[in-house]
């Protein structure tokens, strides 16, 4: 039962190190389909251990155990949670719960916004809206279909060719539902810190999924990877105009240069056996769960019947 | 090759950046010559005259032919503010929660001279001027 209570944890761990790791090897729609199932994976089984550790604890309150009906000596015995443990895993797994919830509202909250946003910007012809702004920008918006939106200068930044990839770039973003990837990552990174570089790996992966198949479809990787530059370059020296030196958020978003690199080498292997490893990963975490599931529920059983017998 | 290969509505809204980038009406021809040589003349026809129906093009006579441009309608500055103003509260603070996919994110230090770089290598080797 130790083993099935520490797993969690340390696969968490394992996962926030390597993410980065797998995010560059795996092919990136693989990366972001399998991280983010791991991720919620070991985000409901840490959040489960430490429930299960906070109950024990408390349920050996002796005003608690009388309420239950339970023997509280009987649900200590021979007891895998130190108290101290068990009252931080209490304490840890209510602060986490709540920040999961939180994240959770700000996503759906942020999904509204930009579906009302969506409407306002009228009906859909095409699928995209030109903005009027001297600032190269271009963003996919989700919801009702979705929008690419983009503005005038970043359209006169790019020749027809490299258009052509942005536009693939963001409908692929909007077809595959890239945003529900990264919020799903987000939520589990605020249930279990431990993945919280997990969560920055799904939303460079993104990236390179929407890259990837805007490169499909121009059905040139050359082309894709100067697109990127150009876009880039364009961005950049509308903002410096704008706000003077460097506003860098260098780290919060997957980073240019290293798509165009990668595109510029090559279609991705598939790497078929870290894949395995990977989902393999997620299935011994989520049978771990079910057997201290088992268990708990079995001790909490002796627990009753104990107390029954008892009166 | 035709409009085959392109997913669907892809050769709409290329059409669409064209005259957005272009700044001034365009005929068919124009816009055939902006997009590249693998699309017939009758494709882009058929694109410019589905949008101009739908009510997202303004359309002028120009010589023998007709010249398509965005309508500079107020509905149209509406929606630039509209947007402008979405994506501003989706990038505010560390809370953004991933609902906005912008195509580039700003730069880091090294990345200006990669991606310049990049560009210069790519005109060198003959890869640049297909506009």
């Amino acid at each position: 039962m130790i083993v099935a209570m520490v797993l969690p944890l340390a696969v968490s761990l394992l996962l926030g190190a390597s993410a980065p790791w797998l995010g560059h090897r795996l092919p990136p729609a693989t990366a972001v389909r399998l991280l983010t199932v791991a991720m919620v994976v070991a985000a409901l089984a840490s959040g489960f251990v430490l429930a299960v550790a906070g109950t024990l604890v408390v349920g050996q309150i002796p005003q608690v155990a009388a309420e239950g009906h339970w023997s509280a000596r009987v649900l200590g015995s021979g007891m895998p949670v130190p108290a101290v443990v068990g009252g931080a895993a209490a304490m840890t797994v209510c602060g986490l719960l709540m920040a999961a919830v939180r994240r959770a509202v700000l996503s759906g909250r942020d999904l509204v916004r930009a579906a009302l946003t969506c409407r306002r910007l009228g009906p859909d012809v095409g699928g995209l809206v030109v903005i009027h702004d001297d600032e190269p920008d271009a963003y996919a918006l989700p919801g009702l279909g979705g929008r690419v939106v983009v503005s005038t200068a970043m359209l006169r930044a790019l020749p027809a060719g490299e258009r052509r990839v942005l536009l693939a770039h963001e409908a692929a973003h909007l077809a595959h539902h890239h945003h529900l990837w990264v919020q799903a990552a987000d939520v589990a990174a605020a249930a279990d810190p431990l993945l919280r570089p997990a969560a920055r790996a799904v939303q460079v992966a993104v990236e390179r999924w929407a890259d990837e198949v805007a490169a499909d479809e121009v059905g040139d990787r050359a082309l894709a990877a100067r697109a990127l530059a150009r876009a880039g370059l364009a961005r950049a020296a509308g903002r410096g105009r704008r706000r003077g030196a460097s506003v860098a958020l260098a780290g919060t978003d997957a980073a240019v240069a290293d798509r165009a690199r990668a595109l510029l080498a090559g279609p991705p292997p598939r790497r078929r056996a870290l894949a395995g490893a990977l989902a393999a990963t997620a299935v011994t975490l989520s049978v771990a769960v079910l057997v201290a599931s088992v268990q708990t529920e079995a001790r909490f059983e002796a627990a009753e019947s104990a107390y029954a017998a008892a009166r | 090759m035709t409009a085959i290969g392109r997913r669907r509505g892809a050769l709409e809204q290329e059409v669409l950046g064209c005259l957005a980038s272009a700044g001034r009406p365009l005929t068919v021809t124009e816009v055939l010559a902006d997009l590249g040589g693998d699309l017939a003349y009758t494709t882009v026809l058929t694109a410019l005259s589905r949008l101009h129906a739908k009510g997202a093009l303004h359309r002028e006579p120009s010589g023998r032919a007709f010249a398509y441009s965005l309508p500079e309608d107020p509905a149209a500055v509406g929606a630039s503010v509209t947007a402008r103003r979405m994506s501003r509260l989706l990038d505010a603070g560390p809370d953004r929660a991933g609902v906005l996919a912008r195509f580039v994110a700003d730069l880091g230090p090294d990345d200006e001279r990669l991606l310049t770089e990049l560009l210069t290598d790519a005109r060198s080797e003959g890869g640049e001027p297909r506009a």
